[in-house]
Formats: C-alpha cells, structure tokens, sequence
C-alpha cells in the first residue's frame, strides 16, 4: 500500500499529501500527526480511567460528548427501540508515536445498560480494548456485544486488580461467550508496559484482519 | 423487553440474531432525552452572537447550544480525533472573534484534535464541531478530517504498532527487551 495518508484539509480537494498548502491557509504550525484511536471500554470502575493514565503522555482529559442510547424497551405498537441521546463524560489521553502519528486512547463512559451506542467514538477506530474486572464480569457484556455488532477489532482485557486472578482465563471465555479468535488477556491498568502489550494485541488483531 | 431484543431486530438496527449474553438490567430510569434539536443549518450563518449573549457565558455550560443557535453537528461529521491548526487568517482575526472562537482559534496554534479543544475549553465536543466548522468555511482554522478507512490500512497499522512497541515500560524497557531471553 501506499505510505500513510496525512489528513488533508477538506478545505482543498487535494490527494497527494506533499501539496503545499495555499497561503491563506499556511500552518502557523507543523502539519499535523495523522490521528489514530482506539476505544478503551467496560463496566464502571474495571479501571479504564486507570489504563488511560498509565500510557497517555498527558494527563487524561475529560471532555462532554453525546452517546445515543437505546432503552431496554421497545415501542409496543411499532416495535422500535426508544433511543435517546445522552451527554456524558468522556476522558480520554494521547500518545505521540512519532511526529507524524499520534494514538488517541477514548476511554467510554461507564455503561452497564443494555444499549448505547458509541457511534461517534468508535468510528475510524483501530480496535477496542473491553475491560473487565472478574469480580463483575456480566458488567462488559453490552461492550462485547457493542464491538462484535460492529465488527471492530478487539481484545478483553482482565484487570488483575490484586495480582490475583479469581477464575481460569477459560471460565472467563466461557463466561463472556466470546469465540477463541477475540484475544482474552490478564493485564494490570496501572502499568504501562501491560497497558501497552494489551493494545498491541489489539492492534496485531487489527493488522491480521488488514492484511487479509 | 431484554429477553426478546436478541431475537427481534437488535438495538443497533441489525436484525442480526445474537448469542444471549445475560443483560443486567439497570434499575433507574433512562436519563432524559435532550431538548429535540433542529437539522444543522445547510449554510453556516455567519456567527454574530449579541454581545449581551457573549457576556452570559457563565451560565453556558448549563444550554451549550446557545453558543451555536441550535444547531447542532451531525453525529457523522468531524471526528474526535479531527486535527484543527488555526490559519493566519484566523490569528489576524481574533480580535474580531467571539470569546468561544477566539478561544479556539488561539488554542489552535499548534494541532489539536477536536476532543483536546473541548476538554480544555470546557465546551460540550458537539459545540466545538459546530464552531470549528462556521471557523472552517470563515478559513480561520485549517481542518484535517482523518479518512475512516485509515483504520484499515496495513501501513498505517504497522507504523502504530512499531510505534507502540517502543514505547518504554515503567522500567524504561520497551516492548521486545522484556521479553524472556
Ligand atoms: N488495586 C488496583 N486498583 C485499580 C486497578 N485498576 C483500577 N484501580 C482502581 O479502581 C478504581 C476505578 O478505576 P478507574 O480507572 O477510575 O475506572 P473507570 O473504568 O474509569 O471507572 P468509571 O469511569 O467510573 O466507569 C480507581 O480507584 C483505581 O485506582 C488495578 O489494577 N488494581
Ligand atoms: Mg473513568
């Protein structure tokens, strides 16, 4: 394939990205980074705040943003899921992975209900992380769903939050019923090496199915 | 109701069937819906608050769309992830702008995604789409607006992934020197 594309300014309808850019809009910066993101998801408190931290190169910021949420009923009379938008808190963190390349990290809000939707979020993203906490496993199965309906990469992440797992990897699979080809991983949010290693899984499953 | 939503056309407009994975059900009441809001406007009006409406932006946070007139920016446009630059244009300008695109364009002088500028200027993601796009067409912000299919490209998932793999642990190692010898 060709290298990777920079964003362009739609502004201009250009395709190459050596293009200089026309006066009236010359940078008063570099170009920016080509951005790229992954979604960090789970129940409430699994600790994906945590695991945002850990590896982003700022203190993870906290932004208002609207998910649409579709209650648990559905219309009686035209069996239409009610959806509702709802604002909630975002956070979120970066990292500069070269001049030209920075992953943002979007940690969801906290959501156990049956269904929202990320739309916003997950669109363009490179995968997901689902976190889970074994304690209260039944609290990502809206993210697993959410993330297998929409066909985006992902991987479970099992947050051992006192270095001690309660079950067997395979009971959690079994548990979550998720297949052998959606990678389960134990992993500690605090610590950026296991925060990096579980997003590089994600990420070589992205690139697996990229390739294929 | 729960039950049946797996075998009946699923939430996310799918009619895809579902394994059943045991829903929780929450117990309290969905959240109220926001105040219905118009289509976004075909053309950007050119954005002249009155002054009066400027100096009440303490109050903002609680009706955010009154800094857009309503409008609101479709759920497909300008990703999170959208890096806005201000232009000269645009930093020539600021003493003409409003407080909200002043506070914009002048964040923007070096890059910025779009979810950086509302978290640090403590504006709903939503408003600051808006606005970035009337400072777009007014070509006071140059706005690069990443491709969706990005997210499929080999080269850019490979470039990622070296990226990532290098970036140390919290003992300075990166990803491949810890591994066991
Ligand atoms: N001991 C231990 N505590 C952790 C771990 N991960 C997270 N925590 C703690 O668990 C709590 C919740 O973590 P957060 O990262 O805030 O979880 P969250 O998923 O962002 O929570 P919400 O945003 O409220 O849904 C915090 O007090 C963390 O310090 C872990 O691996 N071990
Ligand atoms: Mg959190």
């Amino acid at each position: 394939m060709v290298s990777a594309p920079s964003p362009t300014p739609e502004d201009f309808h250009v395709t190459a990205t050596a293009l200089p850019e026309p006066e009236h809009l010359t940078a008063v910066a570099n170009r920016p980074p080509l951005p790229v993101k992954m979604v960090i998801a789970g129940g409430f408190g699994v600790g994906k705040t945590t695991t945002v931290a850990a590896i982003s190169e700022i203190e993870p910021l906290t932004t208002e943003a609207s998910i649409t949420e579709v209650a648990a009923g559905v219309d009686d009379l035209t069996h239409t899921p009610h959806k509702t938008t709802t604002t909630v808190a975002m956070d979120f963190g970066c990292i500069t992975l070269d001049p030209t390349l920075k992953l943002y990290l979007f940690g969801t809000p906290g959501q156990d209900r049956f269904g929202f939707m990320w739309d916003d979020l997950v669109e363009g993203a490179l995968g997901g992380l689902v976190i889970v906490d074994t304690r209260r496993l039944d609290d990502c199965f809206a993210a697993v769903d959410y993330f297998e309906n929409k066909g985006l990469p992902f991987a479970v992440g099992v947050n051992v939050f006192d270095g001690s797992l309660g079950h067997d990897l395979d009971e959690v699979r079994w548990a979550l019923d998720i297949g052998e080809n959606v990678p389960l991983v134990l992993f500690d949010a605090r610590e950026r090496g296991s925060v990096r290693d579980a997003l590089l899984v994600v990420l070589e499953l992205a690139l697996a199915r990229a390739e294929r | 109701m729960v039950g049946s939503a797996a075998t009946t056309e699923g939430p996310y407009g799918s009619p895809q069937v579902r394994p059943l994975r045991p829903y929780v059900m929450a117990d309290d009441p969905p959240p109220p819906p926001l105040p219905a809001a118009p289509e976004p406007a075909p053309e950007p009006e050119p954005p002249a608050p009155a002054p009066e409406e400027v100096s009440t932006r303490s109050s903002l946070a609680v009706r955010p769309f009154l800094l857009t007139t309503g409008r609101v920016a479709g759920a497909a446009e300008l990703p999170l992830e959208t890096q806005v630059v201000a232009t000269s244009d645009g930093l020539a300008a600021l003493p003409a702008l409003t407080f909200e695109q002043h506070a914009i364009v002048a964040a923007c002088r070096v890059p910025l995604s779009l979810a950086e500028l509302a978290a640090r200027l403590r504006l709903h993601l939503n408003v600051v789409r808006v606005i970035a796009g009337d400072l777009r067409t007014a070509r006071h912000l140059a706005v690069y607006v990443p491709q969706a299919s990005t997210a499929q490209d080999v080269s850019v998932l490979r470039r990622v992934i070296d990226g990532l793999r290098a970036v140390p642990d919290s003992r300075g190692l990166p990803r491949d020197s810890d591994r066991p010898a």
